[in-house]
């Protein structure tokens, strides 16, 4: 089985500052992670590697200081890396991440099964994961909390909806994104960080997956960020509760099941 | 623990490279240097377990990859309660292996990244609700007798009543030092938990950077950031303050203040 995780990384502050003219995260100087909820796709996509065997291939866009979180999915499992970076992938919206996304799939080539994290921590969007599976043209199931039975033939997954669950069956190929109840990502181990150093990673340009230079990119991207603010700043009242333990226990298990938190 | 503090040894708080560092390799490097450095001196070093939550690499598996040397005497891992149990399993046999006596064990600094170790990875289902230090304490006793010799951490800013309670679980549990949290002055909790326990020993940390208000937090109150602080002055005030415990120095600057260390404890 053939596999491609899509990473992203992402700033490990939640401190990011936007850029006032384009409105856009200002990356630069700021320190880097690994998406934490692509570590479950690394980790799902690492499982099904070993019950159907073939390769788990990380596939991330981004600046070439990306290439270390792809090292990370090495660590973690991943058998090989692909970084998709250029000044002309640069601006590009989900919708555009998704069409060069889409477009290296297709030059890796018989890939079964694409997953991705449920949403980067950056930018919440949870887009990605569906536009891939849009210019695919591909099934796609998101929000899925568990793989129920994955054959050579297809996969039978549970995914969450707004009410409960659904539970989808899907042939390859297909796409997925993931939730972090579906499994528990290994630590990273130092012995795997250093021999995840010494992988090549291949960077491919837009002409390297036959990508529509209108179709990537600031402009051509259909979002526009017209105004970016903070959330308002949350009223809170600190309320006191005085007394003997048991009754302050009481008093607050009171307090939480009026406004409906227990 | 008890010969490194005749002989005035430090302990020295050392933390692996970051899971998300760029440079891994001169990280490494530093580390390697330091600890070597360190053990030059005779101190021991106390490798932290992903410190204040954030994703760093087991100190065991630094020394083993690293191919550094362990003196038994001078080399304290730290051990908190948040990993699987595999990993567990993995660090003790790793610290078997290598010769490392000391673990200080503490519930620790969760992150979302981080699992957490669960009663029945212990054999403690029903028992408890969640693992806390003593319980891994515990089990480590029970699964590598007379291997390790283990501490605990000892929180002056917490209400005593119920430090003292955790204290006294974590030493039936079979923890024979403790280090306390930064202190910078006389503590009256500390001297109370040394006179209720005069054969303890028990190491006061320092905290040797200048910027005291980072200490907030810890001690439970506000430090105006403009707060001068003079770390090797209040070290040898430790000295003075507490001359039967040892030194446990947090956040030691190597190119500032090591050099200076030396005639601090007289």
């Amino acid at each position: 089985m053939k596999i491609v995780v899509c990473i992203k990384q992402v700033p490990a502050s939640n401190d990011a500052r936007i850029d006032p003219e384009t409105k856009r995260i200002v990356r630069e100087g700021m320190k880097a992670i690994l998406n934490p909820f692509d570590t479950y796709a690394i980790e799902e996509g690492v499982q099904l590697r070993g019950q159907f065997g073939g390769e788990v291939i990380a596939l991330s866009m981004g600046p070439e200081k990306a290439a270390h979180s792809l090292r990370e999915a090495i660590s973690l499992g991943a058998d090989r890396a692909i970084l998709l970076s250029d000044r002309a992938f640069g601006g590009s919206d989900t919708w555009a991440t998704s069409y060069a996304l889409a477009k290296a799939i297709e030059k890796i080539g018989d890939v079964d099964l694409v997953i991705c994290g449920k949403q980067a921590v950056d930018g919440d969007t949870a887009q990605v994961g569906p536009g891939i599976a849009a210019h695919l043209d591909w099934p796609q199931a998101t929000y899925v909390l568990k793989v129920e039975e994955a054959s050579r033939e297809g996969i039978r997954v549970r995914r969450m909806n707004e009410n409960g669950y659904d539970v989808c069956q899907m042939g390859y190929p297909a796409v997925l994104t993931v939730l972090k109840d579906i499994n528990r990502p290994p630590v990273l181990t130092l012995k795997g960080a250093l021999a995840a150093l010494k992988v090549d990673i291949p960077v491919w340009k837009p002409q390297d997956i036959d990508a529509d230079p209108a179709k990537i990119g600031l402009d051509p991207s259909p979002t526009r960020v017209v105004k970016t603010s903070p959330p308002p700043p949350r009223n809170t009242v600190t309320k006191v509760i005085q007394g003997a333990p048991a009754d302050c226990a009481r008093e607050l298990v009171k307090d939480l099941r009026t406004r409906g938190i227990l | 623990m008890k010969e490194q503090i005749r002989k005035k040894r430090y302990q020295v708080e050392l933390g692996p490279p970051k899971h998300d560092t760029e440079k891994l390799e001169a990280d490494l490097e530093l580390f390697a240097q330091k600890y070597r450095r360190c053990l030059d001196s005779g101190y021991t070093v106390g490798i932290t377990d992903n410190a204040m939550g954030l994703l760093a690499f087991q100190g065991a598996e630094t020394i083993e990859e690293l191919g550094l040397p362990v003196k038994p005497d001078q080399v304290m891992i730290h051990l908190n309660t948040f990993h699987t149990k595999e990993n567990l399993r993995e660090i003790l046999e790793s610290c078997v292996k290598l010769g490392i006596r000391y673990l200080l064990i503490i519930s620790g600094d969760g992150s979302d990244r981080l699992p957490k170790l669960q009663p029945s990875d212990l054999g403690v289902e029903g028992q408890v609700e969640a693992v806390t230090a003593v319980e891994l304490i515990r089990y480590v006793h029970q699964q590598y007798p007379g291997v390790f010799e283990i501490g605990a951490a000892f929180n002056p800013y917490e209400p005593a009543d119920h430090e003292f309670e955790k204290l006294e679980r974590k030493l039936a549990a079979g923890a024979t030092y403790v280090i306390t949290q930064p202190i910078i002055e006389k503590n009256a909790v500390v001297d109370e938990m040394i006179r209720r326990y005069p054969g303890l020993t028990v190491f006061v940390e320092a905290w040797m950077s200048k910027r005291i208000s980072l200490l907030s937090e810890a001690v439970g109150y506000e430090i105006p950031e403009s707060t001068v602080f003079d770390p090797l002055k209040t070290l040898g005030e430790l000295h003075r303050l507490y001359p039967t415990c040892g030194v446990y120095l947090s956040l030691l600057g190597f190119k500032t203040q090591y050099h200076l260390l030396d005639g601090i404890w007289q």
